[in-house]
């Protein structure tokens, strides 16, 4: 069954009202397609049924609609797209052109997301504010089963209209409500809350665009809303018994203001720019200030917030002589936080703590020459530097050793072959090599480990990346592609600590062939490894370096089959599979396992999806259309569990506390069966 | 539409992109005799294709930059991935868009197929929502960083937070891979092997990995199970809590 055809029907009142508005219409001037049909799932589906609204066995129905109106002589469309409007996750748009002078749209969506666990807890209060976690714990496994979930539900309006010639004005508006709730935790134990994340998101944008001759340019405004519903969550253990205050993410906002433009010199000579300037804020009350001993006597109740961010760029591209071709970009990325510093937290376990604002100046200088050679052959060389300038957070907020400058240079050659009927690729070589300035340490004298490591996004490193791909079609029947890449990071730094290598390695063939006018088989195969090297501390100062080795093999196929069967049946068949396989390798020298915990064992996933679909013709403008799936997820994850000598074991939140389990179904087969009718305008 | 004027058909109809009909006939037809082309021809240079389709669509505010763009350097064409004459355009449809991408992209045919996944096979979140693929911002973001890419669905992420974590600031990809991973919020890799690639101290934070053998609450032993070291530091993208220094200032609440 093709994706398009995984939609369900649902007889609601919107359907119905699609249906008695436009299928008149449709039926007379009028192209797209409208098809009905019902289906089920044999077996609940929690780790593939996630986002698709099918999560649950039962019967589903479906509904798809796609229909546009044209009419020549005014020259306006009219769009109606709805997608699994039998669904939870039902989507509709409608569209309205007049073409180059006006149009409007607006789209519905839901994306619902159903996590793939159930958690079994006494937690009192979810979707709340309040929450209270039982004390004594409860025998795990005796409470309530819970499925966590959150919905978007958004809401986009865009407008056209063309002004004058070569001027349009364009706007959109999108709304967009987030309810649910998520896994989140107490924070001052490991013990199970949901975090309620009811909140809307708007994002407005307005621009003009003059492109008339050698000159495009336009400038605009955007502008975010973010605004939550909650702002604190209180959480005690049932008999009011530690309380600990859980802050959530607070309202904020910001605009822009950009103007970015393209200006041809000469048929064979570009220029563009862009410049941008935004300002995003955050000042609202802090809640915690309102509960008496959490708040340093002398914090602002509001943190003041503000963030500007100003972008420079001017590209140039240009084709001097036939052979050559030029690309420079120079690019600056001022991202300033302005937020005050104050000190916020009282004094107690530890030293006053201060609010921690980063920011970051960006200086970016990019070159890039094709030569194009004999026989379609074009060389490539480009040369990239990235230097980023950073505040560094005072010295009592830094917890890992921080640079003020990181700089990274990047080269590139190339070489591809192009305009053939039989054979055409690529391979590309880059070689980068990050390093900055002296690290700036934490200095904490009860803790002088925290200065021997180079913490990840920051270290010096080189990197070696091979890139390959290749077309081949021997004969106007078969296609091949290869494809190869092959990237190596070696990490290094004044310090003993962190990433000291990273590997990526794909390889893929992918093949169809044209059997008869009727038939075609496809395949491929991909083949990735990841792998990185640590070195950490084994349990702190004094004790030995331990290494580790983080290794994933993935192995993933598909094969494929369409074609058509007695003059009319339309058919296909498609079978994928993806396999993962992740290895954690720990090696201590001289030290021993410690007693609580086991040695990380390897984690397999496997996900097999078999699809038919068989299209009958039953009128000249419909089909009859039979879909069947079948899934295979087989896991044996250990996320959540825990490994007594008697044997795995779902792992229970807290001790005294809690005692919230976390589960999935490990291992499921369930298929699909669905028919629809399919009519065409 | 002859009633938009900047259209082919209100322009010369096919020879506006095709080339002279009439010189192609008198020079006795055939492919590519008389100065007539076809933009989805395999061996048209492809500078010479997208000035075709650039003749009108230059002016597009996200194609502005294109020929700064990844993709117009390598010698991607337009037709690469788009259909034309067609009216179902299958890059142009969330749906069916990333199938057209892993044409080239193939890591990412893999990896939206892992457990832990954006809404990619569904047609929820396309390529292009992140990726403005006719572009030339860093890593081809739609937005002129990943962050405020990112923000675009996660606003709440931005902050600022009383307490900000400085990977968040900087690249949300730093931990998270956003097209799939095995662990779960998209994580690059496992807690705490991911957390101790930029924090050694002495105490929990360099603990052993391993799932526990049974209930604890110890710190020094759950930085591997269930959420890891997030089952305490769980506001681990900015707090905006005042609570003493043992809590906030390490996003645990």
């Amino acid at each position: 069954m093709s994706k398009k055809s995984r939609h369900f029907f649902r007889m609601t009142p919107l359907a119905v009202a699609l249906l008695a508005a436009h299928g008149p219409v449709l039926a007379q001037s009028t192209e797209g397609s409208l098809s009905i049909g019902a289906g089920n799932w044999s077996n609940d589906r929690p780790q593939t049924g996630v986002y698709d609204g099918m999560r649950d066995s039962g019967g589903y129905g479906l509904l798809d609609l796609d229909v546009v109106r044209r009419d020549e002589a005014t020259g306006t469309w009219l769009g109606l797209k709805g997608r699994y409007l039998g669904l939870d996750i039902r989507e509709i748009k409608a569209d309205w052109l007049r073409q180059g002078n006006i149009g409007a749209s607006l789209d519905y969506n839901r994306i619902v997301r159903e996590t793939p666990f159930v958690f079994n807890t006494g937690l009192v209060g979810i979707g709340t504010t309040t929450q209270l976690v039982p004390t004594p714990s409860i025998t795990p496994g005796t409470g309530a089963d819970v499925e966590l979930k959150t919905t978007r539900e958004r809401l986009t309006g865009k407008f056209y209209k063309n002004l004058m010639a070569g001027l349009d004005f364009n706007a959109s508006y999108r709304h967009e409500t987030k309810k649910g709730n998520r896994n989140w935790g107490r924070g001052g134990a490991p013990e199970f809350v949901a975090e309620p994340i009811d909140s809307t998101i708007e994002i407005g944008e307005a621009a003009l665009t003059f492109s008339r001759g050698a000159l495009q340019l336009t400038g605009g405004f955007y502008g975010t809303w973010y605004k939550t519903d909650n702002t604190l969550v209180t959480t005690s253990l049932t008999n009011g018994a530690s309380p600990f205050y859980l802050s959530l993410p607070l309202d904020n906002q910001s605009w822009e203001g950009y103007l970015n433009g393209g200006y041809n010199f000469t048929p064979t000579t570009r220029g563009t720019f862009k410049a941008s300037y935004s300002r995003a804020t955050q000042n609202e009350h802090l809640p915690t200030a309102d509960i008496p001993g959490l708040a340093s006597p002398l914090a602002p109740e509001n943190l003041n917030g503000r963030l500007d961010t100003t972008v420079l760029e001017a590209a140039l591209n240009s084709r001097p002589m036939r052979e050559l071709s030029i690309a420079a970009t120079l690019r600056y990325r001022d991202f300033d936080d302005k937020t005050p510093v104050q000190q916020y937290v009282i004094a107690g376990a530890g030293a006053p703590v201060y609010n921690t604002p980063f920011s970051y100046t960006n200086h970016v200088g990019k070159l890039d020459a094709t030569y194009r050679l004999p026989m379609a052959y074009s060389a490539l060389a480009g040369v990239e530097y990235n230097g980023q300038n950073r505040s560094v957070p005072t010295v009592g907020t830094l917890w890992v050793p921080f640079r003020a400058e990181v700089d990274e240079t990047t080269y590139r050659l190339g070489l591809s072959k192009s305009m053939s009927d039989t054979v055409n690729g690529s391979v590309r070589w880059e070689y980068a090599s990050r390093d900055g300035d002296s690290y700036t340490l934490p200095n904490n004298p009860a803790n002088p480990l925290q200065d021997n490591i180079n913490p990840l996004n920051i270290s010096d490193r080189t990197r070696n990346k091979w890139r390959a791909l290749v077309d081949w079609s021997p004969t106007d029947k078969l296609s091949l592609q290869f494809g190869f890449s092959d990237a190596k990071d070696d990490y290094n730094g004044p310090n003993s600590y962190g990433l000291q290598k990273g590997k990526a390695q794909n390889y893929t063939v992918d093949g169809s062939y044209r059997l008869t006018s009727t038939w075609q088989f496809n395949a491929w195969y991909s083949y990735d490894l990841n792998k990185a090297n640590e070195a950490t501390q084994n349990s702190g100062a004094g004790t030995p370096t331990k290494f580790n080795e983080l290794k994933e093999t993935d192995n993933s196929y598909g094969a494929g089959v369409k074609g058509l069967l007695f003059d009319k049946l339309k058919v296909g068949l498609n079978v994928e599979q993806f396999k993962t396989k992740n290895k954690y390798e720990q090696n201590i020298v001289g030290a021993t396992l410690p007693a609580t915990q086991v040695p990380t064992p390897d984690v397999n996933n496997r996900l097999t999806r078999i699809k038919l679909n068989a299209d009958y013709p039953v009128q000249k403008t419909a089909e009859v259309r039979l879909s069947v799936i079948h899934e295979k997820w087989k896991t044996d994850d250990w996320t959540w569990m825990m490994f007594p000598a008697s044997g795995p074991t779902p792992w229970a939140y807290g001790t005294a506390n809690d005692g919230t389990t976390v589960t999935s179904d490990s291992n499921y087969n369930s298929t699909f069966v669905g028919v629809r009718y399919v009519y065409k305008f | 539409m002859k009633t938009d004027a900047r259209t082919p058909a209100a322009r010369g109809g096919c020879e506006t992109c095709h080339g002279n009909g009439a010189a192609h006939v008198k020079a006795g037809g055939g492919r590519g005799v008389g100065g007539i082309i076809n933009p989805a021809s395999r061996t048209l240079e492809a500078a010479r294709k997208n000035e075709i389709c650039l003749t009108c669509h230059q002016g597009d505010p996200n194609r502005l930059q294109w020929k700064s763009s990844t993709h117009a350097i390598r010698d991607t064409t337009c037709t690469s991935c788009h259909k034309l004459h067609s009216a179902h355009d299958d890059v142009r449809d969330k749906l069916t868009q990333p199938e057209v991408c892993f044409v080239c992209h193939k890591e990412q045919r893999v990896q939206v197929n892992k457990p832990v996944r954006h809404p990619i096979l569904e047609g929820k979140v396309g390529c292009s929502d992140c990726h403005n693929v006719h572009g030339n911002n860093p890593k081809q973001m739609v937005r002129g960083s990943v962050v405020e890419t990112c923000y675009q669905c996660h606003l709440e992420k931005r902050g600022p937070f009383v307490h900000n974590h400085q990977p968040v600031t900087e690249d949300c990809t730093i931990c998270h891979q956003p097209h799939g991973t095995t662990i779960f919020s998209l994580l690059k890799s496992r807690p705490p092997f991911l957390c101790q690639d930029c924090h050694a101290s002495s105490g929990h934070p360099t603990q052993f990995a391993g799932p526990v053998t049974g209930r604890t609450t110890s710190p020094g032993s759950l930085g591997t199970t269930g959420r890891g070291c997030l089952n305490c530091h769980t506001n681990i993208h900015g707090s905006n809590s005042t609570q003493d220094s043992q809590t906030t200032g390490r996003f645990r609440r």
